[in-house]
């Protein structure tokens, strides 16, 4: 097991309010190692509280969170995040962007650009190394941000709605290189999202969360017998896109949200 | 037939006409476009500056027509003479070094102090939450309403002078560089530390770089500031400097040499804060489009 979360709770303290808020109530799940996991549930469930958790950037206030069977304390560079407005820092350019998770692992200067230009060009932006974030596309800044968690070689990928604010085409064509890139470092991913096909069609396994307090619902194995071809013509993805929905359903009602389907 | 010739005439030189304007309607020589060009550089240029020769005009006209009293307001013409008069005799050059030098030092003095107390305090939210309302106080208090106080503990000299205007100065930056460093994206500072990030490389590396376009605004009223104060500081016991200049002549019933002092102030504010506009855009660059 790569990453182990026990029995885990959060909570908020509420200005105004003299019982704190329960974001999270008992969450129990187990990432594997190399395993790409997608987490669905409504807005509101607590999904980007677990990744802060997860991140180190949080501590619960129940349970445990275990990293390779060590206790997660803090934030650390064995993981990678990857927010879903890009982060990037805009005085720095797309190059020096992404040698910052290099500065921050002290990485010998000359490495840095040499590893950073590598990257770039593995999320198709060689070319743009010298680009402001304010001069790349948002999907462009989002290849950045994702090269920049990849740079530092984490274990673990850890991703929040990384594609909600682009356009489908461009959603699509990074959904299919980020496959094709978890394909050839092997990191495990865990990866939220609102869309239940980007979920279906990611994911090994579909994480589906309950709505306030975020609880886990139900894990469900996606087994295509390929990953080659359209995915998304594929019979059994029709099947487990309803699956996630059915399951979603009575949550979307119960928190009485809306989350957009596809 | 003399009629018809004339009108055959102009008929052809319609045509003509008609072809060099189709001509140059699809195909505009490049002397044309040129001519154009230039042109409307200058309906640019003279837009910005009409307010400015229209306010030139006036001063020149209203006095020699006695529309005012020329002994209180002289013709523009003769201030400028004054003030060639002025730099000819080198007067001129001297007065504006001793402002410069007190207004640059004085700067200077609140830039290095300013920023890292801005800093400081913004970094820290307790002691910013703790200072605040001293600063709402003081913030308040105008720098001129204190510059008897600086005159009475310290002087006469150099050093109450530059004193007020490093206090004048010290305001904008400060409260600028705590607003910067509390205004960083909370993202940012959440992305930087999820990389590991330590509190101190995070300040050296995120806080700091994020905070340097506003705290350079700071910097650039700060520079407006340390002229507007400066006429006032020069006006008591200054033996030097444009202040001291407009209240010697206005004193001396120079009223010429007087106006030659005001304008030589205002342009002088107005090439420094030119300088610091152009200072901060070449260090808020990425800040641009966003
Ligand atoms: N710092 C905080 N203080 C108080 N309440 C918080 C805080 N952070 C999150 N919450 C609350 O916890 C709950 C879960 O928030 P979270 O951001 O994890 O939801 P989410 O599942 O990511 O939603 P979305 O899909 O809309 O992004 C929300 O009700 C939110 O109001
Ligand atoms: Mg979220």
């Amino acid at each position: 097991m790569k990453l182990q979360i026990q029995g885990v709770g959060k909570e908020f303290a509420v200005r105004g309010a003299d019982r704190p808020f329960t974001a999270l109530d008992d969450v129990n799940l187990d990432v594997r190692a190399g395993e790409f996991l997608t987490l669905v549930g409504p807005s509101g469930c607590g999904k980007s509280t677990l990744l802060d958790l997860l991140a180190g950037l949080a501590v619960p206030s129940r349970g445990s969170i275990l990293l390779d069977g060590t206790l997660v304390e803090g934030p650390g560079l064995d993981r990678g995040v990857v927010f879903q407005q890009y982060a990037l820092f805009p005085w720095r350019t797309a190059l020096s962007n992404v040698e910052f998770g290099l500065e921050a692992k002290a990485v010998p200067k000359r490495e840095r650009a040499e590893r950073a230009r590598t990257y770039l060009e593995l999320v198709g932006l060689s070319g743009f190394e010298e680009r402001y974030p304010h001069e790349l596309s948002g999907g462009m800044r989002q290849r950045v941000a994702i090269a920049r968690s990849l740079a530092f070689d984490p274990d673990v990928l850890l991703m929040d709605e990384p594609f909600a604010a682009l356009d489908a085409q461009t959603r699509e064509s990074l959904q299919e290189e980020l496959l094709r890139i978890w394909q050839r470092t092997g990191k495990t991913v865990v990866f939220i999202t609102h869309g239940i096909d980007e979920a279906v069609y990611l994911g090994q396994r579909v994480a589906v969360m309950t709505s306030r307090p975020g609880r886990i619902k139900r894990v469900l194995d996606i087994d295509f017998d390929s990953r080659e071809g359209d995915l998304r013509a594929d019979a059994r993805f029709g099947e487990y896109r309803h699956e996630v929905w059915t399951l979603l359903r009575d949550e979307v009602a119960a928190a009485s949200e809306v989350v957009p389907v596809g | 037939m003399a009629s018809v010739s004339v009108t055959t005439s102009q008929v052809l030189a319609r045509e003509a006409l008609q072809e060099a304007s189709r001509t140059a309607g699809t195909a505009p020589g490049l002397l044309t476009r040129l001519l154009r060009g230039t042109a409307r550089a200058a309906v640019a240029v003279g837009r910005r500056t009409a307010a400015i020769v229209a306010l030139a005009a006036i001063w020149e006209v209203l006095p020699r027509l006695d529309v005012v009293d020329p002994t209180f307001l002289p013709p523009l013409s003769q201030v400028l003479v004054a003030w060639w008069d002025l730099l000819l005799s080198g007067e001129l050059l001297d007065h504006t070094q001793a402002s410069l030098v007190r207004s640059l030092a004085g700067c200077a003095l609140a830039i290095v102090a300013a920023i890292p107390l801005g800093l400081l305090i913004g970094w820290y939210r307790p002691v910013a939450d703790f200072l605040n309302p001293l600063l709402e106080l003081f913030r308040n208090t105008a720098a001129l309403a204190i510059l008897p106080v600086f005159v009475l503990i310290l002087g006469l000299g150099e050093t109450s002078k530059v004193s007020i205007i490093l206090y004048a100065c010290a305001w904008p930056i400060l409260l600028n560089t705590i607003a910067a460093v509390r205004g960083v994206d909370p993202l940012l500072v959440k992305s930087a530390r999820s990389m590991g990030l330590r509190p101190f490389r995070l300040f050296q590396k995120v806080i700091l770089p994020a905070a340097v376009p506003t705290i350079f605004t700071g910097i650039r009223l700060a520079g407006a500031y340390s002229i507007l104060v400066l006429v006032a500081a020069e006006m008591v016991g200054a033996k030097a400097g444009l202040g001291y200049l407009i209240n010697y002549a206005q004193f001396n019933f120079r009223v010429p040499e007087m106006y030659a002092g005001i304008l030589t102030i205002s342009v002088l504010g107005l090439l420094l804060n030119l300088l610091l506009v152009r200072l901060e855009r070449r260090f808020s660059t990425w800040r641009v489009s966003r």
